[in-house]
């Protein structure tokens, strides 16, 4: 089988690498075997071993060397784990890769909630809580930054601008490729003892942690060669592969979303792929980019961290702003709002996130001067964020409004992010995140952005484009016991987090003072409940895909192009290009088409007639 | 076409059949929306300014600048609290009034409207600039207004415990940090590892212990005190530094300043 191929195929090339850097090492007279600094070399080796046995060889190198390739014959479900090239495999292959990360993360999440009922040490010791307090935080970040982006970016991108597939399709499979050995990497790091970083893997305490650290650090490399590759093919794809008269103003807010998240990826992940690089430098090579006593600078590697992490949390956010106006639209039966201005709000975004990284830092003990311009810039990225909720707000107004179960998901995004991003200006303020920084008023505001935005944003798109990848529905009554019970659970777990943070808890630890047991009970028993909401889901998202009702086209009469080609599309997705006649939002306005498909490509004509 | 069903597909034309209303019944309706949206915005903001000041956010403060901040917390939950309720209201006011029941129509073609967006940014900009002025810069100016010490005290982080040299006397420990009240005092922080934090919830000051560099930070104590007495009073490390992260504490005593001099004779003796 493939994956089994491609397993070999990374063993051999561990142990090629690892021969010729023992190789290397010996002729410079050091020791041969040394597992951090042979492993991490060997590691590129690995990938290239990887990619090239589970479907780069057969489908796309051959032919470097003047051979034939090997013709894809694979159908029916292995295509899902084959090195298919198909826009559409490849969304369904993120999406579920992801949904695994994410309950993986999920569950650790339960051992720390655990694990904090009481203060003092009960299920783990500090080691161990660390170790899953750091793996935790690492696969959500993961999931959070990918699963949006690689799912739907993907799935229905292409669809929406009009498109057959993506603009470099055997890149796109390679990008999603590269997520498993992520997978292996994390996997590694825990089984050698895990790493008690963090997420954030400061240096110097990183350079430090034990071999579980390496394996983090070349985790998050090859999750960011991913991303880049990733990006620059949603980027070409949208620029180059739309329909005829699909110009930008007519551009779903989705599609727009993502192209923004992905010039955000493009430009920002090399940054945090330096930032590991430099770590791994540090451990293996002697290099002391942070170590002080031979002139170094721990600082830096926060600066280099943050540049990337600040606009990651926009990798994070974008897409499920983009989902959310999407459905707000669709589902309140009127034009989004002020089109022009959430455009806007996007590319505002995009380019204030740039200078904001600095936040983070305001108690590291960078110079003093810096702490006024980076408060007053991170406030003022307020404002592009507000024209996203101006545009949801002026939509719903007066709307026919349809609360089915993606508009639920897609409202609570908006509740959800209010919270968080209105707590974020209280982060901003230099004076207030003296105290709140590094406490669980940070844990909670950035849960409310990611899980209450991201995530939600996530589970927005999939009730909403679930038919249009299975072919299926979801069943509509679990589907609203899972939005309630999530919803309850996440506030309930997370609001008492920003009391106990004000009260003084500080953030990353096993253990707290005594006066906050109260609360931390209180939270542990409501993660419990959001944990257990996931059960409902996951068994409706595979009893559904199995056995749902069958969907039609277009279930929620929603105009852009994905809905009015069938469920599942077909392979080439249109019979023939379609032609774009203005934006997807004309709700309301007589004789508005959003597109011409061709004649007799018209799925809802068909309909029409048959009815 | 019935109402719409998830089972049922939709025409891509779709039939327009939201209700033409007049130009006058139009107006007065919308004069209707907007005073009871109005009036429930005005409404659910006292409720939640009544809220946020009833409810103590803050744990035991014992300095001046556990007074800045505070104070600089408060302005913007009373400033928040507008805001959160306006977009609630707004939304909620829709989701009550706008909600297609069966008619499976659509909602008038309305693409923007020039002087919500205009009013809209204007608020926002004028809220985010008033927001970096006060409590920002005004907060972080009166943070930094006294910047000559009485007292100086270098802290050293080391994993896993906190050192305190009292810098003109030499008097060194690892105990109690003790500090005199109503005193200037200036922490010099250093690091002999990784980074620590150097936290003391009941003074709201926070500054990172930084291998290489020497980090400061001032505070004016204006409550007697012990940990005993309130756990806010405690040196805790804030920046995940290995195992013994969360036990880096120790304890900080406010004392006067006679009982300070005599600490000091005798620790120094
Ligand atoms: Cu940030
Ligand atoms: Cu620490």
């Amino acid at each position: 089988m493939n994956i089994v191929r491609g397993l070999i195929g990374g063993a051999v090339g561990y142990i090629l690498g690892a021969a010729l850097l023992m190789t290397i090492r010996v002729a410079t007279g050091a020791r041969a075997w040394e597992v951090e600094s042979v492993s991490a070399g060997a590691w590129m080796f690995a990938l290239i071993g990887w990619l090239l046995a589970v479907g780069v060889w057969r489908y796309w190198a051959r032919e470097w060397f003047g051979l034939e390739l090997v013709p894809y014959t694979t159908t029916g479900w292995r295509r899902y784990l084959d090195f298919d090239t198909d826009h559409k495999v490849i969304g369904i292959q993120y999406l579920v890769k992801f949904l695994t990360m994410f309950f993986m993360a999920g569950l650790f999440a339960m051992l720390m909630r655990y694990e904090l009922m009481d203060n003092g040490e009960a299920l783990l010791d500090s080691g161990r809580y660390n170790a899953i307090m750091s793996l935790h935080g690492t696969m959500m970040v993961f999931v959070a930054v990918a699963a949006t982006v690689g799912a739907f970016g993907n799935f229905v991108v292409p669809i929406m601008i009009g498109a057959d597939d993506m603009a470099f399709p055997r890149l796109n499979a390679l990008s999603f490729w590269l997520i498993p050995p992520v997978l292996i990497a994390l996997t590694v790091s825990f089984v050698s003892g895990g790493y008690d970083t963090g997420w954030t893997g400061y240096a110097p305490l990183s350079v430090e942690s034990d071999v579980g650290g390496l394996f983090f650090n070349l985790a998050f490399f090859t999750l960011g060669l991913s991303s880049i590759i990733g990006a620059l093919n949603i980027i070409v794809t949208v620029v180059t592969m739309r329909a005829k008269g699909m110009n930008w103003m007519r551009l779903p807010i989705f599609v727009w979303s993502i192209f923004v998240t992905s010039i955000l990826s493009l430009i920002f992940t090399q940054f945090i792929a330096l930032a590991m690089l430099m770590v791994v430098l540090d451990r293996t090579a002697g290099m002391v980019f942070f170590d002080p006593a031979s002139g170094g600078d721990p600082l830096l590697y926060q600066h280099i961290f943050w540049f990337y992490s600040h606009p990651a949390v926009y990798i994070m956010i974008l897409p499920a702003f983009g989902i959310t106006l999407e459905i707000i639209s669709h589902f309140s039966r009127k034009p989004l709002f002020g089109y022009k201005w959430a455009v806007g709000g996007l590319l505002g975004i995009m380019g204030m996130s740039m200078f904001v990284w600095a936040h983070h830092m305001f108690t590291s003990g960078m110079a003093e001067a810096l702490r006024k311009p980076f408060l007053a810039s991170t406030e003022l990225i307020s404002i592009p964020t507000g024209m996203i909720f101006l545009s949801a707000v002026g939509t719903l107004w007066l709307g026919k409004i349809r609360l089915e179960l993606p508009m639920l998901f897609a409202l609570a995004v908006l509740f959800n992010f209010l919270i968080g991003g209105i707590t974020g200006v209280f982060l901003a303020d230099v004076p207030v995140d003296i105290q709140l920084q590094d406490t669980y008023f940070v844990v909670a505001h950035l849960h409310y952005v990611v899980l209450g935005g991201g995530i939600f944003g996530l589970f927005a798109a999939i009730y909403y484009w679930f038919p249009k990848m299975t072919g299926r529905m979801m069943n509509d009554r679990l589907g609203k016991i899972h939005f309630w019970w999530m919803m309850v659970g996440f506030n309930v777990t997370f609001l008492p987090m920003f009391i106990v943070g004000l009260q003084g808890m500080n953030r990353r630890v096993a253990d707290y003072t005594p006066d906050l047991v109260g609360t931390n009970r209180v939270i542990s028993m409501a993660g419990f409940f959001l944990g257990t909401s996931f059960v409902v889901f996951l068994y409706n998202f595979i009893y559904s895909w199995i056995k749902g009702a069958k969907a039609p086209a277009n279930p929620w009469g929603a105009r852009t192009l994905e809905w009015q080609v069938p469920s599942p599309p077909p392979h080439e997705n249109f019979e023939v290009p379609p032609i774009i006649l203005a934006d997807p939002y004309g709700y309301g306005e007589p004789d508005s088409d959003h597109a011409d498909l061709g004649i007799g490509t018209l799925p809802k004509i068909q309909e029409t007639v048959e009815a | 076409m019935s109402r719409y069903s998830s089972k049922a597909g939709r025409p891509l034309h779709d039939v327009v059949a939201f209700r033409i209303v007049s130009g006058g019944e139009q107006e007065s309706n919308t004069r209707n929306r907007l005073v009871v949206v109005g009036v429930a915005w005005l409404i659910a903001t006292v409720l939640g300014w009544w809220a946020v000041t009833a409810y103590d956010w803050h744990p035991f403060g014992a300095s001046r600048e556990a007074r800045i901040t505070d104070e600089a917390f408060d302005l913007l939950m009373l400033m928040a609290v507008p805001i959160a309720t306006f977009v609630l209201v707004v939304i909620g006011y829709s989701l009550l009034r706008d909600r297609d029941r069966g008619q499976d129509v659509d909602g008038p073609p309305i693409r923007t409207n020039r002087t919500f967006v205009v009013g809209w940014l204007a608020v926002t900009t004028i809220l985010s600039i008033v927001v970096i002025i006060t409590p920002g810069f005004s907060g972080l100016d009166e943070l930094r207004a006294y910047p000559e010490p009485d007292l100086v005290i270098d802290v050293k982080g080391e994993r896993w415990s906190w050192e305190y040299t009292y810098a003109e006397s030499g008097v060194q420990t690892r105990g109690t940090l003790m500090v005199p009240i109503d005193t200037r005092i200036m922490f010099r922080i250093s690091s002999t590892d990784v980074i620590h934090s150097f936290w003391i919830p009941a003074f709201r000051i926070k500054m990172d212990a930084v291998p290489g560099i020497i980090t400061t930070t001032m505070v004016t104590a204006e409550k007697l005190g012990t940990f005993e007495s309130a756990d806010e009073l405690r040196v805790q490390c804030a920046e995940l530094c290995g195992v013994g992260h969360a036990r880096m504490w120790t304890g900080v005593s406010v004392v006067t300043e006679a009982e300070f001099d005599a600490w000091l004779e005798a620790s120094a003796g």
